[in-house]
């Protein structure tokens, strides 16, 4: 009976975090005007290219893990970058919001680590993150630039998380079922 | 390439070259002042379609510069946000570029001071200023003071730089990107001492009124600095503050403490010489002083009577029992006996009774004990000449509050006191006293010690050591009221017209004033009219004169000067003197009396023959042929036969009538009307007459054997019957038995002689049944002719007794009876 309640804990927790990386970007558009009504172009940051087909409920688990945890260390970025240039004053609802974010997505991904088999569902390992990856477009300070990057984290971090939701719903409600027929 | 130069711009240089295809603004991330006017350049990438530019979240108006070269001019600049203010540059669906550009103010930092805690290192710090606006990093304000970065500053949000060496000159300058402030100061190390905080502070010496504190500091140098530190003492809600100073003070003695008080203490030290500021304040220690005896008693005695008496003793206040009573200690001694055992009473007794055994002087002694001891004893030296003739003159309260003053004495060494208790009280009584120091020669006493309405005895006297002498007494009032008891014992007394009304005053406690006077009022139908005023109050009665006889009510009122009371009531009525009455009462009627006999008898004097005819009728006397001197005992007569009376029963007679019946002579007791009549005697009976009355009240139908007996005789009445032709009856039927007509006399008092007179001539016979003399009988009267005897009644009786008794009070049930009362002379 634990996997299902791990499951559906690590799916409730996934939606939850669906929600605030919404807030979030939400309230980085109130800070940045000009994001609300152009969306920048660009690639996505975080890709599963190099992943495996995924062809389990569990496999996918793991795949959205590793996007999760790639998601991670751009949000960690994204967090250096901003104490960095602002300095640790501001104490608005978004920099509280966004420390929320950040622990609970690592909450999120230990849960979902705890739920698969060894190995299952990885993709390979990408090389560490460099946080001026993605930032060097013209000029690596720019902070323009750098807006619009950490507008595409956000995003990212709003695809995957709701991507993690459905997936752990999905796995959430296999496991479930087993669980109902070994009873019987 | 555009270029434009310009003294106060700046300039940039960009290439629209091809090989550069991708969107880019120009320029990034500046930092100008709010109020600047700047010029942003967005190159549009290869194949973009340009749409517009904004300035924030204001569109602005482009102008082309080349072919995808764009460019918009903003002028005075406001304040950028947190992040900047972002100019972008966009096309139809996307932001093909953009920048961020930073607006804001230069350094406003200002203030620089420089002290020193630790007499050794600087502190430098300065106010903040208007804010620059500028939150980023690298736009951030930068500090150095004398030249070194000022980490504290940069790194965190204070305001202040440390320094190790105190260099006495100091210069900090702040820089950011758009300009730079320089603050400077300069001054001596000793001139800007501030002290850090005592630390470990701790009460090494406690007792009732002083305490030891201690500290100590946590730089060494301190100890050789010549330093004034301030205590704050809070108790109660009080708070004082002392100074001590000295050279790296760390203990000071607290003097002047309460005991059994709890005291909170802080303590911030300064530099003594060049005083800069106080230090740091230690945090609050606390102290509790410790119990001490308490303060001596006021007391004071006080004597109802020449041998019983009471001391009294006013509390204690909180501040002068140091530390909580538990009780008080009364002990007395005088000349002849050594003290005795004092008698100890729980906290809350104020007083004590006192016993003088003789009239001897004694000593009091009224101590209160606390924990930490027994206070001084106040001693009270009773003398006994306190109760002295003085004259007791009258106070007057001023609102309610007794204003005092008297001459100064000379013995008054000790002072005077004032003592003032209700007037007339004895036992434990309200008494308050005041001790005034030798200066002052005037008291007022409070109102809140007084009572209205009530007389206070109100003495001074002086005092010295062992002595106490009276000095001046008064009695009054604090404020007058209206009496609450009207006078007493209103008495009237009538003399004449006149009415003396006397009464007595209220007792004293019902007074409530000095009674001023009375005021007299006589009481008509809803209101007083004022008869008099007496304004001495000595005087306790009033005449009242020149009262006509009536009905008077009277209201007799004491008055203080607040007012009068209810007053007491009193009725009189007002009669005639005696003399006119007994004129009036008896004289007028005796007159009248007499007047109205007269009248009557002038009136029965003209009309004397109708009142003779009307009360006295003549009665014809009988037709006497011969002789008849009246013999003195009874006369047995042999009547005729005709003189038989013969008595026929009548049914149709009315027997309920009154009348006369004849009672036959040996059947008295016979009740029914047939009377058998013996008719078988030849003979008659002897007729029997009297010509005396037969007693009255003799019930007896006396019989003619009897009648002997009867030797009554009631007064000298005669009377005189004439008969007129007594027949006897035609059957042989003789007279009813005995028939004796025995006309029953009653004395009566009275003049007339009762006349009956008969006119009427029977010739019938014998009676039915009743011979009624008084009946109106009428020869024409059908039951005059049912008479079938031959009774000769007579015509007339003359007898000076009532022949018929007024009344008879047992029924004529037997018609007999009545006729025989009748005849004997019964009433």
């Amino acid at each position: 009976m634990e996997g299902a309640a791990d499951s559906g804990r690590a799916a409730a927790l996934a939606r939850l975090l669906h929600r605030d990386c919404t807030r979030l970007l939400q309230l980085y558009k109130e800070r940045e005007s000009f994001l609300s009504q152009h969306a920048p172009g660009g690639e996505r940051l975080v890709t599963l290219a190099l992943c495996p087909e995924a062809l389990s409920t569990g496999e996918q688990v793991g795949h959205v893990r590793s996007a999760l945890r790639r998601c991670m260390g751009l949000l960690e970025c994204l967090i250096v970058r901003e104490v960095e240039e602002m300095g640790e004053e501001l104490e608005g609802e978004y920099e509280s919001l966004r420390k929320t974010v950040r622990d609970r997505l690592g909450h999120l991904l230990h849960s979902t680590g705890a739920l698969l088999e060894e190995g299952e569902g990885g993709c390979p390992p990408s090389p560490p993150l460099q946080c001026t990856e993605g930032q060097d477009e013209v000029d690596g300070s720019d902070s323009f630039a750098a807006k619009r990057w950490t507008y595409r984290v956000l995003l990212e971090l709003i695809h995957w998380t709701d991507s993690a939701s459905q997936t752990l719903h999905l796995f959430h409600s296999e496991k479930h079922g087993q669980q109902q027929q070994q009873l019987l | 390439k555009p270029q434009t130069r310009s003294a106060n711009t700046h300039v940039m240089v960009w290439s629209d070259i091809p090989e550069k295809s991708e969107s880019f603004m120009f320029p990034q991330d500046k930092v100008v002042p709010v109020g600047s006017n700047m010029t942003f350049c967005c190159i549009v990438k290869e194949k973009d379609d340009f749409k517009e530019m904004m300035y924030g979240r204001q569109e602005m108006s482009a102008t082309r510069l080349s072919r995808r070269t764009y460019a918009i001019t903003v002028t005075n600049q406001p304040a950028s946000g947190n992040t900047g203010t972002n100019v972008i540059c966009c096309s139809q669906r996307l932001t093909l570029t953009g920048a961020v550009v930073f607006v804001g103010y230069p350094p406003g930092d200002e203030g620089l001071v420089c002290e020193t805690r630790d007499l050794a290192s600087a502190e430098c710090s300065w106010k903040k200023g208007r804010d620059t606006r500028l939150r980023m990093k690298r736009s951030r304000t930068k500090y150095t003071l004398n030249g070194r970065d000022c980490l504290e500053a940069n790194e965190r949000k204070t305001w202040w730089c440390s320094s190790k060496v105190w260099e006495e000159s100091w210069t900090l300058v702040a820089r950011n990107p758009l300009g730079t402030v320089q603050l400077t100061d300069s001054a001596q190390l000793t001139d800007r001492v501030h002290l850090l905080a005592p630390v470990n502070v701790t009460a090494v010496e406690v007792e009732a009124w002083s305490a030891t504190l201690q500290w100590s500091w946590s730089v060494a140098s301190y100890k050789k600095l010549e330093m004034v530190c301030q205590l704050q003492l809070f108790a109660h809600e009080l708070s004082s503050t002392r100074n001590y100073s000295g050279p790296g003070l760390s203990s000071v003695v607290l003097e002047s403490l309460r005991p059994d008080v709890d005291y909170t203490v802080t303590l911030r030290c300064g530099s003594k010489h060049s005083f800069w500021k106080w230090g740091n304040e230690s945090a609050p220690f606390r102290i509790h002083t410790k119990m001490d005896r308490p303060d001596a008693l006021d007391v004071w005695m006080w004597m109802d009577s020449s041998n019983t008496g009471r001391v009294f003793w006013k509390p204690l206040s909180v501040r002068k029992s140091h530390g909580a009573l538990v009780g008080y200690e009364v002990s007395q001694s005088s000349a002849e006996e050594d003290g005795r055992t004092p008698v100890s009473l729980p906290p809350g007794n104020f007083s004590y009774p006192i016993i003088l055994n003789n009239s001897s002087d004694i000593t009091v002694a009224v101590a209160a004990r606390n924990p930490a001891g027994l206070s001084q004893l106040n001693v009270f030296l009773y003398i006994n000449n306190i109760n002295s003739q003085l004259s007791v003159s009258e106070l007057l309260g001023t609102n309610g509050s007794f204003v005092l003053s008297w001459q100064p004495n000379v013995n008054a060494s000790s002072g005077y006191a004032v003592e003032w208790v209700p007037t007339g009280c004895s036992g434990l009584c309200p008494v308050d006293w005041k001790k005034v120091p030798e200066s002052d020669c005037s008291f007022t006493v409070n109102s809140d010690s007084l009572v209205a309405g009530v007389r206070y005895t109100v003495s001074v006297y002086s005092l010295s050591t062992g002595a106490l002498t009276l000095l001046q007494r008064w009695q009054g009032y604090s404020q007058e009221m209206i009496p609450s008891q009207s006078v007493s014992k209103l008495s009237p007394i009538q003399t004449g017209s006149d009415v003396l009304l006397s009464w007595k005053a209220t007792a004293m406690e019902h007074q409530r004033g000095f009674i001023r006077g009375y005021t007299v009022y006589l009481a008509n139908a809803a209101h007083l009219d004022l008869i008099a005023n007496i304004s001495d109050p000595e005087v306790q009665s009033y005449r009242v004169k020149g009262l006509s006889p009536s009905f008077y009510k009277f209201v007799v009122k004491a008055y203080t000067s607040a007012g009068e009371d209810a007053g007491s009531t009193v009725d009189i009525k007002i009669e005639m003197d005696t003399a006119d009455m007994l004129f009036v009462g008896i004289l007028v009627p005796l007159g009248i009396m007499f007047c109205c006999l007269i009248l009557i008898s002038i009136c029965c004097y003209k009309k004397r023959e109708w009142v003779k005819k009307a009360f006295y009728p003549e009665i014809p006397g009988p037709k006497v042929p011969g002789d008849w001197s009246s013999p003195q005992g009874p006369l047995d007569v042999k009547p005729s036969p005709h003189s038989l009376v013969h008595i026929v029963e009548n049914p149709e007679r009315d027997f309920t009538k009154e009348g006369l019946f004849l009672v036959p002579e040996e059947e008295e007791e016979s009740e029914n009307d047939n009377i058998e009549v013996d008719t078988d005697s030849d003979e008659p009976a002897l007729l029997r007459y009297y010509n005396q009355v037969v007693g009255d009240g003799s019930h007896s139908n006396q019989v003619s054997d009897s009648s002997g007996s009867s030797t009554a005789s009631v007064g000298s009445t005669q009377t005189e019957i004439t008969y007129a032709g007594i027949q006897s009856p035609t059957s042989s039927q003789g007279a009813c038995g005995g028939g004796g007509y025995r006309p029953q006399m009653q004395s009566v008092a009275g003049p007339a002689e009762p006349q009956i007179e008969f006119e009427a001539d029977f010739q019938d016979d014998g009676l039915n049944t009743g011979y009624k003399p008084q009946c109106s009988w009428q020869l024409d009267s059908p039951e005059a002719e049912n008479f079938s005897g031959s009774l000769g009644s007579p015509t007339s009786v003359t007898s000076s007794q009532f022949l018929i008794p007024e009344s008879s009070e047992e029924k004529p049930q037997p018609s007999n009876t009545w006729f025989h009362n009748f005849l004997s002379g019964k009433s």
